[in-house]
């Protein structure tokens, strides 16, 4: 009795093991995720230098630092926070541009399936919507969610 | 019928563990979520399997079942319940399933904990540790199975055999703090395994930037300060059941346990010179795969018994497999540094040696001496052995003369440490945050002196203790005028905000008062006094300023132990004191005796009185006194170091902030995969 539950525990928990290998799940979300982005590592970053420079200010008023020691650390810790900053925005560019990539290749594809180019086509205004859109491009109406073929 | 169940969980975790390690190393490399998930499932499998092993056991001990050779040889009929579940970690092989089973707990929680986030490192981290896990599974399973049936040889035949009752419990572990001091070490022993995990997964998946060391800190931290609270009660338990007067010998397994908390304390000052200034990459790998290594080699050291020990309790043939164990991690370990190294730049360079950095690399040089220093004197037998032939032990002398000049200058730093500043501190500043502490220090020092404390190591202990405490209390003091200053708050809210604003500064500061604490209680080890006499009915004893008068000698007998007990009144300086019973059991399952020490505690001194034995010439019993200043200081001391490190583990501003934008980015990033 006792050997057959901890049998019958030892399969159910192989099937458990197994069922993500068996199920099939959506297109795109098969690799694992990225844990830092360099966007978020330079958030990260800049952040430590903020509570740093937080830090230095609560030191100085608590009198702990010398004047000269908190005008010179502060000076590094802003210039740092200045380059961290200048970094975030090169990236955000690169991002945005990458975006506009996307959009390009995302309005090719959709011009490729003709079914799913005219399901972009506004009720309202018959514009045809060269990208997949949510709202018309042309005259701000809904526009309905493409059923797949 | 239930060794069978216990045998087929030992069997089917295994196989769980094989797997997870295969589809972890699979997911890796091809970055499958799925095969990443299947892992991280076996993981999970893993822990349930070695749970129905545990409760396997468990139910043999608890009934009784003495056809099982471990319950046996460990437990007996009349061992009262709370003690026979301690019964499963008592032995050799109950205690590698406790270890296997401690490490598929935090091998679970740590699957759970990052099923959102460090996805590229999990299938990796999912392989470091349950290969591990399958090395401990496998030495449970094939080579010290807790489940083996008592067989008797006959004719050449084994024969399986059901003792009428069992060895049963050896009488030292028969105390309550020995119930949970041993979960305590191992808690941290194996949890020691979580960091080193990421740190090996950060090293192959090339994610050397901080996030990795953000989440071994946590990780780092939690064994940390099990193994802490484990030796404090470790030395507790001495104290308390040895009757020898002291909590510390420089046993080696005290040592084996002292070591990865000394380098688990190296890592976590370090990790902060790396977060905050992106240096001691290199070192910071180092520490996490020696504090592993360090907690490998501690179980090796009590496992073997190739150092002569007073934890002889649980000694066998398994070394040799340890040994193989050891080298594999080292070899793979530091290839895998070593092939990494490139990652592993410094992006700043040191400013002054006068600032916070330099403070700690000064902390992690002394940690690290003394760990080289305990380790050596500990494995010295053995190295004398194989050199000369004959085995040299090292005392307590060796160990106190070489790692005391450390213990003084790491207290030294405890409180300088944090009034450097980071990058540099100029004199003027250094001026403004010495004077204070340094005048409470030396005001000590001198009334010490003046009041007869003349011990070299007592005195600077006391001295230093000073300096640290006016360091630590007087950042709480000025952190918080400045609070009120600025916000109007009054003192205990300001107190109370500042620590919760960073709970990991303010907690490592209630660590080291504790540290402060422990210093304290160390240093009346060089006041301690000792008599010993023979009493009858009506004998006195005199020591120090205690009067001892044995009123009564009775004995009883209960179903696990006899006993005698002394009944003794203690008269301080002519005023009636407290009344002590000490007792001295003998177990009948074990037929071994042990004392049991009567004490009187106060914060000052302690007044310890030991039933050694009965004099057999006169019928009188042997009684030892030990009067022990500040004994209870270490206890106390010990209590705030792990308030404290559950202080630092709350999770601080920064901290939460950081979340909240991973959750954001995390659900943008869904919302891009669903449009």
């Amino acid at each position: 009795m006792e050997l057959g539950i901890a049998l019958g525990i030892a399969v159910v928990l192989a099937v458990f093991v197994v069922y993500p290998l068996l199920s099939g799940e959506k297109e795109g979300r098969e690799s694992l995720p990225v844990d830092v982005t360099p966007s978020l590592d330079l958030k990260r970053r800049r952040m430590v230098v903020y509570e740093n420079l937080q830090d230095l200010e609560f030191e100085f008023q608590a009198r702990k630092i010398a004047r000269a020691d908190y005008e010179t650390l502060r000076e590094s810790y802003r210039t740092e926070a200045a380059r961290l900053m200048l970094a975030s925005k090169d990236l955000e560019q690169g991002n945005a541009e990458d975006v506009l990539i996307e959009r390009e290749v995302a309005a090719r594809r959709a011009r490729r399936k003709d079914q799913i180019a005219e399901a972009y086509v506004c009720p309202a205004c018959n514009f045809q919507n060269p990208v997949p859109v949510k709202f018309c491009g042309e005259c701000g109406a809904p526009i309905a969610k493409p059923r797949m073929k | 019928m239930m060794d069978q169940v216990g045998s087929v969980g030992l069997i089917a975790a295994l196989a769980f563990g094989i797997y997870a390690v295969i589809a972890g190393i699979a997911g890796g490399k091809s970055r499958s979520l799925r095969i990443t998930r299947s892992a991280e499932r076996a993981t999970l499998g893993f822990f349930v399997m070695i749970t129905v092993s545990v409760i396997a056991l468990e139910f043999l001990i608890l009934t009784n079942n003495f056809h099982a050779a471990y319950v046996a040889e460990h437990s007996n009929r009349d061992l009262p319940i709370y003690y026979k579940i301690p019964v499963l970690w008592s032995g050799q092989e109950g205690s590698l399933l406790f270890w296997t089973w401690l490490l598929s707990i935090y091998g679970g929680l740590a699957v759970f904990l990052n099923r959102n986030k460090n996805r590229q490192l999990m299938p990796w981290v999912v392989s470091f540790i349950m290969g591990v896990g399958v090395f401990f599974t496998g030495l449970t399973t094939f080579v010290a199975n807790p489940f083996n049936k008592l067989s008797l040889a006959e004719a050449g035949k084994l024969i399986p055999f059901t003792a009428p009752d069992g060895n049963g419990l050896n009488p030292a572990l028969q105390y309550p703090s020995m119930v949970i001091h041993p979960p305590m070490l191992y808690l941290g022993y194996v949890g020691m395994v979580v960091p080193f995990a990421f740190g090996m997964s950060a090293l192959v998946t090339k994610q050397l930037g901080d996030n990795w060391i953000r989440t071994t800190r946590r990780w780092m931290m939690v064994p940390w300060m099990f193994l802490g609270f484990g030796i404090i009660l470790g030395g507790h338990w001495a104290y308390d059941v040895l009757g020898w007067g002291g909590y510390w010998a420089w046993d080696p397994v005290e040592n084996a346990s002292l070591l990865p908390w000394l380098a688990g304390t190296a890592f976590l000052h370090s990790v902060m010179v790396q977060e905050k200034r992106g240096m001691l990459k290199v070192w910071n790998v180092v520490l996490v795969i020696t504090t592993f290594f360090l907690s490998i080699l501690g179980t090796f050291l009590t496992r073997s018994g190739i150092v002569q020990s007073v934890h002889a309790f649980a000694e066998s043939d398994i070394g040799p497999y340890f040994a193989v164990f050891l080298g594999v991690i080292l070899a793979v370990s530091l290839t895998l540094v070593f092939l990494r190294l490139e990652y592993l730049k410094s992006e700043n360079r040191l400013d002054s040696i006068v600032s916070r950095e330099s403070g700690f690399l000064f902390n992690n040089w002394i940690l690290l001496a003394a760990v080289f220093a305990v380790l050596w004197g500990t494995i010295f037998p053995v190295i004398s052995k194989a050199v000369e032939g004959r085995t040299i032990t090292v005392g307590p002398p060796y160990f106190n003369k070489v790692v005391l000049p450390m213990g003084m200058l790491l207290l030294f730093l405890t409180g300088a440490g944090p009034l450097l500043a980071w990058r540099k501190t100029s004199f003027e500043s250094l001026k403004r945050n010495f004077t204070f502490p340094l005048s409470i220090a030396a005001l000590t020092g001198a009334i010490l002196f003046f009041a007869g404390v003349h011990h070299l190591y007592a005195w600077m202990s006391l001295f230093l203790a000073a300096f640290v405490a006016a360091c630590v209390l007087s950042e709480f003091y000025k952190g918080a005028r400045t609070r009120q200053q600025t916000s109007g708050e009054n003192f205990f809210t300001a107190i109370y905000r500042l620590t919760m604003r960073n709970t990991r500064r303010y907690g490592g500061y209630v660590i080291h008062l504790g540290v402060v604490m422990l210093f304290i209680g160390w240093a009346g080890l060089a006041f301690k006094t000792h008599v010993k006499g023979l009493m009858g009915e009506g004998d006195l004893l005199r020591a120090g300023p205690y009067l001892l008068r044995c009123n009564m000698l009775t004995g009883g007998d209960t179903p696990n132990y006899t006993y005698q007990q002394a009944d003794i009144t203690v008269v301080k300086n002519g005023e009636a004191y407290t009344t002590l019973t000490p007792e001295r059991r003998f177990y009948k399952a074990s037929q071994q005796p042990i004392s049991h020490v009567a004490i009187r505690p106060t914060l000052s001194q302690d007044l310890y009185v030991v039933l050694a034995g009965q004099d057999p010439a006169s019928g009188k019993a042997v009684i030892e006194v030990f009067i022990n200043p500040l004994v209870q200081w270490v206890w106390l001391g010990g209590l705030v170091v792990f308030l404290g490190s559950l202080l630092a583990l709350v999770p601080s501003r920064v901290e939460r902030e950081m979340a909240e934008i991973r959750k954001a980015q995390s659900a943008a990033l869904e919302l891009r995969d669903a449009l």
